[in-house]
């Protein structure tokens, strides 16, 4: 067992609180013993006083004085240690006193009292009675009058404590007893209790890339303390199967997306040594080549783009930060693209609502509106036109709208269009130059800095994208 | 021999194409999507069919499994960018004959579309034996009786597809339709004109006709 374990600290808390009632259990168990053997002590001591009370005779000449029959004094309480006791008369004073009297003790009448005390290393339980009547009866008046008695009675305590201690004994063992077989159970308690999370270990334990799937034994699921840690686990793990698939898809798309022109590329070269060849046909090959390459170093630039576009997504690299004005910044993107929509003879028309400050990369922002402004020409016919929109949603909320007049983008492909490698109709898009990564790019970015983005769209109408970025309101 | 090659990829299609026409004496047509060669595929007899798997409109998955769902027998190689088993498995189970991984080498493109080609006449060899005439389909050699013989392009694709079905009646429309790519205007009377030609390269000066015309029927290539 490793030093920080549940199961210990779980017995340790049982045996604990366990000795605690023990111990308490046994200290009641004592104080009521002596509680008990003290009272019924009482009694004896009462009777036993009551009976001395009755050993107290008047004289017969009818003055009301009185004397102590030491004829029938009763037995001490415990035969092996006598007991003590004094009788007064209110009159007559002293009337008598035990034969065994503990030296250097003084006792004298008084109010009903009983207490302990110890003479001569000997602990007594004392009890004091006034106004006791005389039991003895004459005829005729008395002269004198009646008197009443005060009595001490003492009986030495030793035999009670022993009882008492006898008693804790007897109770301490059977608890202790007890507390070693509660211990017992509690631990195959507890290591039966735990055994679920064995369960749940040896099944997380079989995850895996291959196969997502954490499969629980029904019981063990529905175990209160079980339950949650499952079900976090399970969700841990969908989020993270979804991000798997999504990277092995990338990986496979990215793989597919290259081979393509590798294998145009190859294919150019091998046809040219086919054969012998005229200068101008491997002129013609070359030029062809060159073309093939420099499409597959576009596809590279722009998917290392995105693999940073979703690193900065993820808050890994954050640089350069400074606060930026959409309204420049989406400026200088038209301006990148204007060489490209001139030459499709489309106009783009910004409309702008005062200042919407932001801080970020200024390039990363560029590099959105960009993507979006070269979709929305190259979708729209020539001679169209792209309105581009920048207002303020909220008090701290941008938003830019892109809105073509172009082909549209049919129902059923709008919700793939941001992700990697989509290109809906691939004969379409081929022929505009696109590898399906711009929009993801824009995804990822418009993501890194807190945002969303949409696409709404008519097929044959045009396109609607809509970002919204949270402001700089500090 | 006719073969269709569907690959969106323009420069791809048109560098296989121009490799099957040069080294094989191939007639080659070419289909951009999923539709188009499904259509060209249903509605020409091709002696093989290369086939992308990612293809605009309809997949080169789809359409494979069209082509084999109405029954045809074509045999049809796939190019993909995927090798990992499962992918393959899937492709050769939906009815593919073939497969090759992009970027692949031409010359193994060549090979196995031939081997596929002699294959769906039911031959096995490369070299093909009628009697005392070899027709090599590798390196394109005719010789006959040890004599190497000389053949124009046309002849010999006339020859290589009588070779691969010896003794079989082949009509003048058949011949028509498996020499010619849609590109080519068809001429019946070109037929006879090449039929002439190999008859007196192969058949003049020997004791055994090899060449029999069946009047109304076509031509037989046997002993």
């Amino acid at each position: 067992m490793q030093p920080n374990s549940i199961q210990r600290r779980l017995i340790a808390t049982v045996v604990l609180s366990q000795s605690l009632l023990t111990a308490g259990l046994v200290l009641t168990g004592v104080l009521y013993t002596y509680w008990r053997l003290l009272s019924t002590l009482d009694t004896s001591m009462q009777a036993r006083a009551l009976s001395l009370a009755a050993l107290v005779r008047y004289n017969d000449n009818a003055t009301g004085d009185v004397y102590f029959d030491d004829t029938m004094v009763p037995p001490s309480i415990d035969p092996a240690r006598p007991d003590v006791f004094a009788v007064w008369a209110n009159r007559s004073g002293l009337l008598a006193r035990s034969d065994i009297w503990p030296s250097n003790v003084e006792l004298s009448p008084g109010g009903d009292q009983h207490w302990n005390a110890k003479w001569g290393h000997v602990p007594y339980h004392v009890l004091r009675m006034s106004n006791v009547p005389i039991l003895d009866r004459v005829e005729g008046p008395l002269s004198k009058g009646p008197q009443t008695l005060s009595i001490i009675y003492a009986s030495p305590t030793v035999r009670l404590r022993q009882q008492v201690r006898a008693a804790g004994i007897i109770i301490a063992v059977a608890s202790l007893v007890l507390l070693v077989l509660m211990a017992k159970f509690a631990l195959r308690g507890v290591g039966k209790g735990l055994a679920p999370l064995q369960t749940l270990a040896e099944q997380a334990a079989l995850v895996s890339t291959q196969d997502w799937e954490l499969r629980l034994p029904e019981e063990v699921e529905q175990i209160a303390e079980i339950e949650p840690v499952a079900r976090s686990m399970k969700e841990t793990l969908a989020r993270l199967q979804r991000s798997f698939v999504q990277q092995r898809d990338f990986l496979a798309n990215a793989a597919h997306e290259l081979k393509t022109p590798v294998a145009v590329l190859k294919s150019t070269l091998q046809s040219l040594l086919q054969r012998p060849r005229s200068s101008d046909e491997y002129r013609t090959g070359l030029n062809q080549s060159l073309e093939d390459i420099e499409r597959l170093e576009r596809l590279l630039q722009w998917m290392l783009r995105l693999a940073r576009a979703e690193q900065w997504a993820h808050g890994a690299l954050r640089r350069n930060l400074e606060l930026i004005d959409l309204n420049a910044n989406c400026e200088e993107a038209i301006e990148r693209v204007r060489s490209l929509a001139r030459s499709r003879n489309t106009q783009i028309v910004l409309s702008r609502n005062g200042p919407l400050l932001l801080r970020g990369d200024p390039e990363d922002l560029r590099l959105v509106w960009t993507n979006l402004l070269e979709n929305a020409v190259r979708y729209s016919p020539e001679g169209s036109r792209v309105e581009v929109d920048l207002a303020q949603d909220k008090r701290d909320l941008a938003r830019l709208t892109f809105k073509d007049y172009g082909v549209g983008i049919p129902s059923e492909e709008l919700p793939h269009i941001f992700e990697r490698f989509y290109r809906g109709d691939p004969s379409r898009t081929r022929a505009t130059g696109g590898f399906g990564l711009g929009l993801a790019i824009a995804k990822a970015l418009v993501e890194a800095y807190g945002g969303t983005i949409s696409a709404e769209s008519t097929p044959g109408k045009g396109t609607c994208m809509t970002v919204q970025l949270p402001l700089d309101t500090g | 021999m006719r073969l269709l090659i569907v690959e969106d990829e323009a420069r791809l299609a048109e560098n296989i194409a121009r490799s099957l026409r040069e080294t094989a004496a191939y007639a080659v047509d070419v289909a951009a999507d999923g539709e188009a060669g499904l259509n060209a595929i249903e509605s020409n007899p091709y002696d093989a069919v290369i086939l992308d798997l990612m293809l605009p409109k309809l997949d080169g998955m789809q359409v494979l499994e069209r082509v084999r769902q109405s029954g045809r027998r074509t045999p049809i190689l796939v190019l993909t960018a995927r090798d990992d088993k499962e992918s393959v498995i899937a492709l050769l189970n939906a009815g593919a004959d073939d497969y090759l991984t992009k970027p692949f080498d031409l010359g193994e493109l060549l090979a196995r579309a031939k081997a596929l080609v002699r294959r769906g006449k039911g031959q096995a060899s490369a070299a093909l034996t009628i009697d005392d005439l070899q027709v090599n389909t590798a390196d394109r050699t005719v010789s006959r009786n040890g004599r190497a013989i000389t053949l124009t392009a046309m002849e010999y694709r006339v020859l290589e597809y009588l070779a691969h079905r010896p003794g079989a009646v082949v009509s003048k429309k058949e011949l028509l339709e498996h020499l010619y790519d849609y590109n080519w205007e068809k001429f019946s009377n070109v037929i006879e004109v090449y039929i002439s030609g190999l008859r007196r390269k192969l058949d003049d000066g020997s004791s055994r006709k090899l060449i029999h015309t069946l009047r109304n029927q076509g031509y037989v290539l046997r002993a």
